[in-house]
């Protein structure tokens, strides 16, 4: 059955990032995701919206994301949208060569994480905006063995 | 799962520092664990063990946290080792590529007798 989004808007401050984690929990409960996609679903969120406050303003200042959870029988959708400037976390290429006498640095981990963990991953520029969409599927109502 | 925020707790057993994970480990929390990783190290211990069983999830922050931590401990000859990857959390590790950059043991029984 279709439902309307759930829109709402957070500060390019990563101290905001676990009031998202903890409406994504409610929201997905509430759709019957299974805690494995759940899971998932938060690390690749995490990962892009910490990717945008990290990037999206290179001269700091207070912005704001939009984010939206669009839930359907089968899959979430959800859109992050910032005005910071053109940014393409798709892009991102690995980068952090270790330093001497050191591990290799996982450069583009998140960005990897993401692409293993949903199953939709898009970007565009709207309106001088970055917009980023995630798309998770899911069966609903998995027994809790099965999850 | 209302609650689910980092909770770090280090308690003592022998010559092993043991460093409890529960909950989220994300970018607004990774930094945490780094510093209590790195004020143990700084503080002189030379067996880290951190227990990662009642971890819900890690994003890349919490895996940089803990290969910065890998590496502290290497230049400070201090053991450092995770035990207790369980379902969830073993996935990520692994579709991370990021369980042979560890000590991964399996559990802290084990791990304990393996550092103590």
């Amino acid at each position: 059955m279709p439902r309307e989004p759930i829109n709402f808007t957070i500060r390019n401050d990563l101290a905001d990032l676990p009031t998202v984690s903890e409406m994504l929990d409610r929201v997905a409960q509430g759709a019957g995701m299974p805690t494995r996609a759940l899971m998932q679903l938060q690390v690749a969120l995490d990962e892009i919206l910490s990717n945008a406050i990290k990037y999206a303003w290179p001269d700091g200042g207070s912005h704001y994301l939009r984010i939206s959870f669009d839930v359907h029988d089968d899959a979430m959708d959800i859109a992050i949208v910032d005005d910071g400037r053109p940014f393409d976390p798709r892009a991102q290429a690995p980068s952090d060569p270790a330093a001497p006498g050191s591990r290799p640095r996982p450069g583009g981990l998140g960005i990897h994480l993401v692409r293993q963990l949903v199953d939709g991953f898009s970007y565009t520029r709207v309106d001088n905006c970055n917009r980023v969409t995630l798309t998770k599927r899911y069966t609903s109502g998995l027994s809790e063995q099965e999850r | 799962m209302a609650g689910s925020a980092l909770t770090i707790t280090e308690s003592r057993r022998g010559n092993v520092c043991i460093v409890a994970l529960e909950g989220r480990v994300d970018s607004s929390n990774a930094g945490d664990l780094s510093t209590s990783i790195e004020r143990l190290i700084s503080s002189g211990e030379k067996s880290i063990l951190v227990d990662l069983g009642a971890v819900l999830y890690l994003t890349s922050a919490a895996f940089r946290a803990l290969l910065v931590a890998t590496d502290e401990a290497e230049r400070n000859a201090a053991r450092f080792a995770l035990c207790s990857l369980a379902g969830h959390v073993r996935e990520l590790f692994d579709v991370s590529g990021m369980l042979e950059l560890f000590t991964v043991l399996p559990s802290r029984e084990e791990a304990l007798a393996r550092l103590g």
